[in-house]
């Protein structure tokens, strides 16, 4: 194993990737940025080292001073985490050619899966259903309306290299095709440099299925479920569980092999996920493959059992995979609920500040896991995202998962900053997500109730 | 007309021999078999179960089981150089040094043949004995000549200090290997390093210049080792902490990967010989497929007679190595003392110069005929012609001797063997094209020499278990050193008893001391021949080294058989 790592990201998933290191004995380097300095998980590093200025583009994101930070303090990896650059091909690049071992995925299949149009080509090929739509970028508005022809409306214009909900439009009729086309072409050319658009039929109901794969580098790939992600506000997760309550057992089983597969198939090394999205006939279509962690991964571990993040720094230093799909049992249901210093009465509007009273729900074995970085009278600061803590609840079954995680969320006391634990309460308690019939529409429906109610 | 047309030449065994006399040879060539079997595993048991146990304690593999997982699953191994250091003991109190604790071989990897060489962990830490460099030298030697993959397995504590003054300074001294390992480089042979323990030293330039080199986490290279630190600069560390893959990977970058364990590290060096160019030798054998011999080669030991002054049929055993027995004589009624011609062997053409036992006639007395397993003024002209065409032609020569030397007396002086057996000379040594040279029973004089003994470079030597490698034979050396004595019968003349007892005792010492440094283990011991294999095993080793000589490309002349110039000597002598 490795010496010493080197973490490249802040607060909270630091302080998961400082947990996971200290189980297998392995150094810590944490870089910081000039806003970052007290931040509580600096205290658990072997080694902090500051890189540059407040703003991401001078510390986070600053490829050159966290490659040289490496080199500086002997690291044999680096761990991206997620966010920053964790998906950053060059970065994975870089590191590579300095022998700094990244710990995730090979830099070209980074690059493969940032393409979403030769992601889904090549997972095509590898045998994932794809959603209708157009066979990689169409060629200009001509094309995209032979596409919605044969598809139909509504239909979702997609910006090939784009993200978080940016060049991304829902045209319900050939008759606004043509604006919609040059809205989100010209906002895709701003936000990634790249006009090219591609097509799909927009699922008005879809519920976001992901599988969470494990890969090593001799070509041996399993998976460990899916979690299900349907809880979202503006394309944002808020609420995560695991297993989904839509898929059923052989459907789970049997797309979960096809994933592992299909990964191995396109050179997929170390932790990724592959996101579906489930029409109402229970459907599941590839959207993309996310080449990290993810935020959401601790509903898995908690199900299953297997540490992912251990098994990302045993597979990046060419650890055969020590799993075996049969040997995968997944035990009980998992919810995790993101706490972040916004206010959902105000549109989820960010709350940064200093945190003046923080006390979380006691941690109890295989129920309650608070995965955070916040110690009380730490600070959240406003440049990044303002996560405080994710609360993850684990119960024998899903009505005692959303039990066991209200009773822990009402006991969570958070001062100074606000949080989106009354959205939370909200969700949880509602009747669609209790009914397990919820989709990415849900959230604007529970919370203008809640709204309405704040009025009343 | 420009074909290679072969004929069968094999013959059945009941046609050659009878029954006992067949079961009477086999008899005497297992009881030396048996001998040769017994010392392999004495030297592949390395110093035995105590060492195994501790290597395995360290989370390591032993050497024999890295070349076991490295293989490709089912094929064999063909070591060389087994018996270098047998039976010699060094130090105080004494030890013996097991195959000079290195292990070289012919391994397939991803069906491609590879040279490997593999300090063996159960002997002295695999350390570095009088012999092992020149070993390794030798092994590092066959891949430069035939450009084959070379992986070195390395676990190896350095040289062993009190031999110090036999290994580390001379002309073949440690240093050599890494002058080798540069030669490699520069010629374009693929090296891979995978280091499995300690790598210390010497050892430790031994990886570094290889293409690849992948270290397990068990694997530390260091100039000097943590005790030599300590002594030197008051340091305590370990000496995984001063080199291991953590420095050596990713900072130094003298290594290029980590492994967590020996599989993993065996399974990465696979893929890296797996992405090296494909084999030729499908291409080179022209579309023909490999057969095997119409008569087994296991028969070969039932047809050498045990005593080795008689005759047998050089052809037959040429026969039951072979494809299909089928081969293309060429010159048959000139030089009759020697056979050449074309066999395939593994489907790839390959030349054989063999020493024809039986009386063959007088080329200019046809009522005279004179001993097989000579060489005459046409059978040297015949076979250096021949020698001299293959290598134009590059077809690979096996040697095949059973030779008693050059013929002796006025004849041979006024037919000027010292002349064409000093063109042979040149052509063998100027030769590009591989020869392997296989001393069947009798490698005696100069004949040894013009046959391609090892002085003269063969890429492999062999011995078998009734090979006689001497200048001459003992009772020849007997008679030569009491030639003042005897008569011209050889009888002792003195007729007194004391005098006649005296020589008596002293010949028999001659003949005896010369008969045990004939011995094919005593030349094996001091890397006078590169392997001792059973008859059986013959045909395997040279399918192997025939392939080895056709694998790479671009490095050698190999011609259609269309254009040999083969054809022209058979043709010009077709006319006669």
């Amino acid at each position: 194993m490795f010496q010493r790592v080197l973490i490249a990201n802040r607060g909270e998933v630091a302080a998961r990737i400082i947990k996971a290191a200290n189980k297998l004995g392995v150094e810590t380097v944490a870089v910081y940025s000039a806003a970052d300095d007290e931040s509580p998980h600096l205290e658990d590093a072997d080694v902090r080292v500051q890189i540059g200025g407040a703003q991401s583009k001078d510390s986070y994101l600053n490829i050159r001073a966290i490659l040289q930070a490496a080199l500086q303090y002997d690291c044999q990896a680096v761990h991206p985490g997620w966010g920053f650059l964790a998906e950053n091909a060059l970065f994975a690049r870089l590191c590579e050619q300095q022998k700094t071992t990244f710990i995730g995925p090979p830099a070209g299949v980074i690059a493969l899966m940032g393409d979403k149009a030769r992601a889904k080509e090549t997972m095509k090929a590898a045998g994932l259903p794809l959603i209708p739509g157009s066979d990689g970028v169409v060629a200009g508005v001509d094309q995209a309306r032979e596409v919605g022809d044969r598809i139909g409306y509504p239909i979702l214009l997609k910006a090939r290299s784009g993200g978080g909900g940016k060049g991304m439009r829902v045209c319900r009729d050939e008759e606004h095709l043509p604006e919609m086309y040059e809205e989100a072409s010209i906002e895709a050319e701003k936000g990634f440099g790249d006009r090219g658009l591609y097509i799909e039929k927009f699922l008005e109901k879809g519920r976001h299925i992901e599988f969470q794969v494990l890969a090593d580098r001799f070509g041996n790939a399993v998976h460990l479920g899916e979690r299900e992600c349907s809880v979202q506000r503006n394309h944002q997760k808020l609420i995560e569980e695991a297993p989904s309550p839509a898929l059923p057992d052989q459907l789970r089983q049997q797309m979960g092999e096809k994933v592992a597969r299909a990964a191995a198939h396109a050179g997929y090394v170390n932790a990724g996920t592959v996101e579906f999205l489930m029409d109402d006939e229970g459907n599941l279509y590839f959207m993309e493959m996310n080449t990290r962690l993810q935020v959401e991964h601790p509903v898995t571990e908690e199900i299953t059992g297997i540490d992912i993040m251990e098994h990302q720094f045993r597979i990046a230093a060419n650890q055969p995979l020590a799993l075996q799909q049969e040997n995968i049992v997944f035990k009980g249901h998992a919810i995790e609920c993101r706490v972040n210093a916004e206010n959902p009465f105000e549109d989820f509007k960010g709350s940064p500040g200093k945190i003046t009273r923080f006390d979380p729900p006691a941690a109890s074995d295989e129920k309650i896991r608070v995965d955070t970085h916040i110690r009380e009278g730490a600070t959240i600061p406003p440049f990044y995202d303002s996560m405080i803590c994710k609360l993850i609840a684990h119960g024998k079954d899903r009505e005692t998962a959303i039990d066991l995680q209200l009773a822990a969320l009402k006991d969570f006391t958070i001062e100074g900053v606000n949080t989106t634990i009354p959205a939370h309460l909200a969700l949880l308690d509602s009747k669609e997500f209790r009914s397990g019939k919820y989709d990415t529409g849900t959230v604007p429906r529970v919370l203008s109730a809640l709204h309405e109610e704040g009025k009343d | 007309m420009a074909k290679v047309i072969l004929e069968d030449i094999g013959v059945p065994v009941e046609k050659l021999l009878s029954q006992s006399e067949y079961d009477k040879n086999l008899q005497a060539m297992r009881k030396l078999e048996k001998t040769i079997v017994e010392r392999r595993e004495e030297v592949a048991a390395g110093w035995g179960p105590k060492y195994v146990e501790r290597v395995h304690k360290k989370g390591k593999l032993t050497t024999w089981e890295r070349i076991d997982l490295l293989k490709d699953p089912g094929t064999k191994v063909f070591p060389v150089g087994t018996f270098v250091n047998y039976g010699i003991e060094f130090g105080d109190p004494p030890r013996t040094s097991p195959g000079a604790g290195v292990v070289t071989a012919f391994v397939k990897v991803c069906g491609k043949h590879t040279v490997v060489i593999a300090n063996d962990n159960t002997v002295a830490s695999g350390s570095w004995w009088p012999q092992t460099p020149e070993k390794i030298i030798r092994a590092q030697e066959i891949a430069l000549r035939l450009k084959v993959p070379v992986i070195y397995l390395i676990d190896c504590s350095g040289l062993n200090l009190p031999e110090q003054a036999n290994t580390f300074p001379g002309k073949y001294g440690a240093g050599k290997i890494f002058k080798m390992n540069s030669l490699l480089s520069a010629e374009q042979v693929p090296q891979v390093a995978g280091v499995f323990g300690d790598c210390i030293a010497g050892g430790g330039y031994m990886p570094i210049i290889s293409d690849k080199v992948v270290m397990t986490e068990n694997a530390y290279m260091v100039i000097a080792g943590a005790a030599l630190v300590k002594g030197g600069k008051s340091q305590t560390i370990t000496s995984l902490d001063i080199g291991g893959p953590d420095i050596h990977v990713h900072l130094s970058n003298c290594a290029d990967m980590r492994a967590p364990d020996d599989p993993t590290a065996l399974e990465m060096i696979r893929r890296e010989i797996e992405a090296l160019p494909t084999s030729a030798i499908e291409y080179y054998r022209f579309n023909l497929s490999p057969v095997e011999p119409r008569f087994g080669t296991s028969e070969i030991a039932g047809l050498m007679p045990v005593d080795y002054r008689m005759a047998y049929d050089m052809r037959q055993i040429i026969s039951r190595m072979i494809d299909a027995s089928l081969f293309w004589e060429l010159l048959p009624n000139v030089g009759q003392e020697m056979i050449i011609g074309v066999g395939r062997v593994s489907g790839l053409y390959t030349g054989f110069i063999a020493n024809n036992q039986f009386l063959t006639e007088h080329p200019e007395d046809p009522h005279k005929s004179r001993p097989g397993s000579l060489l005459y003024q046409q059978g040297i002209a015949k076979i250096s012609a021949f020698s001299r065409a293959c290598n134009a032609d590059g077809i690979p020569i096996v040697w095949l001797q059973d030779i008693s030397g050059f013929d002796i007396g006025t004849e041979a002086e006024k037919h000027g063997l010292l002349g064409y057996g000093s063109d042979l000379l040149y052509t063998n040594s100027t030769n590009t094209t591989p020869m392997i040279t296989i001393l069947l029973r009798k490698a005696s004089g100069a004949g040894y020499y013009a046959m391609s003994g090892h002085p003269y470079d063969p890429v492999l030597q062999l011995s078998t278990p009734i090979t006689r490698l001497a200048v001459m034979e003992g009772r020849t050396l007997a008679i030569g050193t009491y030639r003042t004595k005897l008569d011209h019968n050889f009888n002792i003349i003195t007729d007194e008893p004391e005098e006649r007892a005296k020589v008596e005792g002293g010949m028999a010492a001659v003949e005896a001391r010369i008969t045990e440094d004939m011995d094919p283990f005593r030349s094996a011991r001091q890397r006078d021949t590169d392997e001792i294999v059973l008859m059986g095993e013959l045909r395997d080793y040279l399918k192997t080294i025939v392939e080895m000589s056709y694998q790479s490309i671009g490095y050698r002349r190999v011609k259609t058989p269309r254009i040999w110039s083969l054809h022209d000597m058979a043709a010009m002598f077709r006319r006669i």
